[in-house]
């Protein structure tokens, strides 16, 4: 009888060691080309995750920047493999992902979700205006930015300068911190190998986005022009920027830090970074517009996306992954290691992100900035309306086109790259 | 008698089984994908439509692409023979006796052994505007002219092939040298005594010995001068204007930027036909050289 027993029991585990259901698997592609400790971060949250739900097995994906990540979600789904389940994405690029039917729509699951209504109101409006389209949700923003002025605060100090409350003073303080024609220093720096993100704070400030629907695009208009005219001059009139298109997105940061510029326009992302080499009091603001007191930015980043192609249980354990994630608490954690605004209201209000603002105030200013950011150009067929605005603004900017002529020339094109969506 | 009939067509199955399944079927999707529209990410085109040579009509009348086959005509007319050039004056250098001979091999063949990416980040540091070493060491020599060379419409092209040179150089020398080591050294010291010395002994003796080492040098640097791209999304991103666009990369902006099935299958057809054309040449080439 006590064999029988033990035979039974051995039976029954066994089955159940067979039966017990796999875990589900989910994996998170992640754009790891961030200049933050962020792959430790996430691969610690990961084994957390897992260790709190034993059912569920989380891979993570890095993979350079956002073009990889997207190029791996397109090449696995064309190629009918299964694409990594969540993926961090450029927030703009929602309309093609949606048109190609790479993304499944999110409503489903907040609504399934305990707490999930709740939990999307708590993200900010600003960083929302990417999230939504034909009515449905995407996305959730998970890493978002925007492009802010950083000057050197002891360097405006010493000259007796405040910082610029418009384009002209900016113009005016650049030409006076520039030293030696920029051998030893230039007043500002603008990268602009990829132009049209850190050009759009300038069109803003003078008046006009770039863009107002995702099928019109307002390249052309006065406002916009004057802002290409605008950054001529910063060369050509106040001589206080390096002449040309600048392939400086790595380098003007450094140099940022390392004195030989005193001011530059870059994204709120690279906050940590300049912090940790700067042996000055940075100051971080919007970017000043053309009229007195009136400031810019621009939102941008990227949004955490559910791919297309997923099992009911799987879309479930990632769409709870990523509330995991962005965990208010996780949130404050993330924006302090990186810089990156936190995308919840309620990540703002925490304790732990209160006091890291009361010892880094600059972080608060990068906060403050996003009140006067308007949305990241995002657009049908975006990577074809982007490469022409590129190529044209870096044709004014080379001085091979009269500012006018570029942007007329931009505008013409991109409604033809547009004329398949109206 | 029979059996020997089909015996070698078993023997090559296998290799004919892998290059239908991973050449010719491909080449066939590609060169019927070219004939439709499909735009991926435009609800109307998600499914292809038939458009004949239309893509191909629009390809060429597109400024943009005709910049992106000059850029890459002026890279390959370039990079080829100053790598050629190069390659074979290095191997003449480091075959011959000098002190130190293996610290100059290793100098020129190490960028060889980098990846792409790697050999475009140094030279993202030395080609970096103002205190860029390159920007130095030209000042050095008393230039002060265009220090923004990745930004610069006229240089950016230029950058990169002095990127891909600096990589190359090395490895392509590597086979100039084991063609020089292998050849018939009875032949050059004859020519020697007959009064052959300098270019001459060069052109009329050396490289006829060399030739078909010239040849495989020749081909893999036409072939990968159309692969290499990973200094172009280090670098330049094709930019400034798409002054540094070349095939491949556009290709790839195409096909994953924008989405443009059609249109990326197009170029795919062109460049394999530029390819196709270079290799069938180059083994006519040498078919004839060696009757």
């Amino acid at each position: 009888m006590k064999r029988l027993a033990i035979v039974c029991s051995l039976l029954i585990l066994g089955f159940a060691a067979v039966f017990a259901a796999p875990p589900v698997e989910i994996s998170l592609a992640y754009p790891v080309a961030v200049d933050a400790p962020i792959t430790a971060m996430l691969k610690g949250w990961a084994q957390d995750y897992m260790t709190q739900n034993p059912g569920v097995k989380v891979t993570l994906v890095f993979s350079g920047g956002y073009p990889d990540v997207k190029t791996a979600v397109q090449t696995a789904i064309q190629g009918g493999a299964k694409a990594p389940t969540l993926a961090v994405m450029l927030a703009t690029d929602v309309y093609d992902l949606v048109n190609a039917k790479y993304v499944d729509s999110l409503d489903a699951l907040v609504a399934q979700a305990p707490g999930g209504q709740a939990f999307v109101k708590d993200f900010l409006p600003a960083y929302m205006g990417n999230s939504t389209y034909k009515g449905k949700l995407w996305s959730l923003p998970f890493q978002r930015s925007a492009v802010v002025l950083y000057y050197n605060a002891d360097l405006f100090a010493a000259a007796k300068l405040q910082p610029p409350k418009s384009w002209d003073e900016m113009g005016r303080d650049a030409q006076a911190l520039t030293v030696d024609g920029g051998k030893t220093r230039w007043g500002i720096e603008i990268p602009t190998e990829n132009p049209y993100w850190t050009f759009q704070p300038l069109a803003i400030g003078a008046g006009k986005n770039v863009y107002t629907d995702d099928v019109t695009v307002n390249f052309n208009a006065p406002e916009v022009i004057d802002a290409v005219q605008f950054y001529l001059d910063l060369s050509q009139k106040y001589k206080a920027t390096p002449a040309g298109v600048q392939s400086s997105w790595g380098s003007s940061t450094q140099n940022f830090a390392a004195g030989k510029t005193a001011m530059i326009i870059h994204t709120t992302g690279s906050l940590a970074g300049i912090l940790k080499s700067a042996q000055f009091k940075v100051g971080v603001m919007a970017v000043p517009g053309r009229k007195a007191g009136s400031l810019a930015s621009v939102t941008g980043g990227g949004n955490l996306y559910l791919t297309a192609g997923h099992s009911p249980e799987e879309q479930k354990a990632a769409f709870a992954f990523a509330q995991f994630l962005l965990d208010p608490a996780r949130v404050a954690q993330f924006s302090q290691a990186t810089g990156y605004i936190p995308n919840r209201l309620s990540a703002g209000k925490t304790a732990a992100f209160k006091a890291w603002l009361d010892k880094v105030p600059q972080a608060a200013d990068a906060v403050a900035a996003l009140a006067a950011a308007q949305p990241e150009l995002a657009t049908q067929n975006l990577n074809g309306v982007k490469t022409i605005f590129n190529k044209y603004l870096q044709s004014a900017f080379n001085g091979s086109q009269s500012p006018k002529e570029a942007m007329d020339a931009a505008q013409k094109e991109s409604d033809k790259a547009l004329d398949d969506y109206r | 008698m029979r059996r020997h009939r089909v015996l070698p067509y078993l023997l090559v199955a296998p290799t004919l089984c892998f290059v239908a399944v991973f050449t010719l079927l491909p080449l066939g999707e590609v060169l019927v994908g070219s004939l439709f529209k499909q735009k991926l990410n435009i609800p109307k085109y998600q499914h292809p439509v038939f458009n004949g040579l239309g893509t191909f009509a629009d390809l060429f009348g597109d400024p943009d692409f005709l910049q992106v086959l000059a850029n890459t005509g002026i890279y390959v007319l370039v990079l080829i023979p100053l790598l050629l050039i190069v390659a074979l004056g290095l191997a003449f250098l480091v075959e011959a006796k000098l002190k130190g001979l293996a610290f100059f091999r290793l100098s020129i063949f190490h960028p060889t052994v980098l990846p792409m990416v790697s050999a475009a980040t140094v030279w993202m540091f030395f080609l970096t505007p103002g205190y860029g070493l390159w920007n130095q060491a030209l000042r050095i020599l008393g230039y002060t002219g265009p220090q923004n060379w990745v930004g610069n419409p006229s240089l950016a092209l230029f950058s990169l092939i002095l990127v891909a040179f600096w990589k190359n150089v090395g490895f392509l020398m590597l086979f100039f040298l084991a063609g020089l080591q292998g050849m018939d050294r009875s032949v050059v010291e004859a020519a020697r005594l007959d009064g052959a010395a300098g270019l001459r002994m060069v052109t009329r003796v050396i490289l006829p010995l060399i030739r078909r080492q010239t040849l495989f040098v020749t081909t893999i640097a036409f072939i990968s001068a159309f692969q290499t791209v990973d200094h172009l999304f280090v670098l330049t991103q094709g930019g400034p204007s798409g002054r540094s666009t070349l095939l491949l990369y556009y290709l790839w902006e195409v096909r994953f930027d924008r989405m443009d099935i059609g249109r990326a299958d197009a170029v795919t057809v062109i460049m394999i036909a530029v390819l196709l054309a270079f290799t069938i040449s180059n083994f006519l080439m040498s078919e004839r050289n060696e009757k």
